[in-house]
């Protein structure tokens, strides 16, 4: 199950990496989601697959997909000057880091040790638990993103709106 | 579970590969693609292998819940983020009739 939903993951953004329709990048991008989700039900979340799939999937992924209707640009336009030295030093500079950092991971003693002697697997996650930690130690950043929401709606409609 | 069994069964080393790779693959959208939209996808794929890291450590670490309080605050403010980019896309689209960000480099019209 584990290496199906990677696959998905990481195929649905290479998809989105390599297409050059951006409307079908856009639903390669809504694939990796649904595989994240997947990865966080493995991981017994969840609570954090449902958040994953409604507000991705369903707000921001829907939102991006109505922007590129709007402004009509579906494909990439032509460069205006070809960049091709640093085009290769940001691949040349990316593999290395997922290279470097891949190879960190997989050599790590700590993470090893981690995942050997981890603490034990608890049950699921549920939203019992989640809703309690969250209003009993983080009411106030709680209150915080709420008026972070408000701030960005405002915003987003002030940016919008031709004549305010 | 360790090594190449971790990465094929779903070990904590398993998670944070696929964590890395959804991270280098964002940036490669970022800096490979010029279309303002594309680029802001890549962002979004860039916090979301943050949120898997995050959620894999927290289930390898005990799974106590505030990792996903955490991840909730996180999506609140990519929520915000996403409104924020896609309006500041649309005004620089009126301004200037592309969503190309190497024609948008400069702040003059």
């Amino acid at each position: 199950m584990f290496i199906t939903f990677a696959f998905v993951t990481l195929l649905g953004a290479l998809g989105m990496l390599l297409q050059k329709n951006v409307i079908v990048a856009g639903l390669c991008m809504v694939a990796t989601f649904f595989g994240v989700a997947g990865l966080f039900l493995l991981l017994a979340n969840p609570v954090a697959a449902a958040l994953q799939i409604i507000v991705y999937t369903g707000a921001i992924m829907v939102l991006v997909l109505f922007v590129i209707m709007m402004l009509n640009s579906h494909e990439e336009e032509a460069a205006q000057t070809a960049r091709p030295v640093q085009r290769w030093v940001s691949v040349a500079l990316v593999a290395a880091l997922a290279f470097g950092a891949v190879k960190l991971v997989l050599t790590s003693a700590g993470l090893k040790a981690l995942a050997v002697s981890g603490e034990p697997m608890p049950g699921a996650m549920t939203l019992q638990k989640v809703g309690t930690t969250l209003f009993a130690e983080h009411l106030l950043g709680f209150e915080v993103a709420g008026i972070l929401l408000l701030a960005a709606m405002v915003g987003a409609v002030a940016l919008t709106k031709r004549n305010l | 579970m360790t090594g190449m069994d971790a990465i094929l069964n779903g070990g904590l080393q398993g998670y944070l590969v696929v964590a890395l790779l959804l991270f280098a693959i964002g940036l490669a959208t970022v800096l490979l693609r010029r279309t303002l939209l594309m680029q802001f996808m890549g962002v979004e794929l860039m916090l979301n292998a943050a949120n898997v890291a995050l959620l894999a450590f927290a289930r390898f670490r005990g799974g106590d819940a505030q990792a996903t309080v955490f991840y909730l605050f996180i999506i609140a403010v990519a929520a915000c983020e996403a409104a924020i980019g896609l309006a500041l896309v649309i005004g620089l689209y009126r301004h200037r009739g592309t969503t190309d960000s190497d024609r948008a480099a400069g702040l003059k019209q």
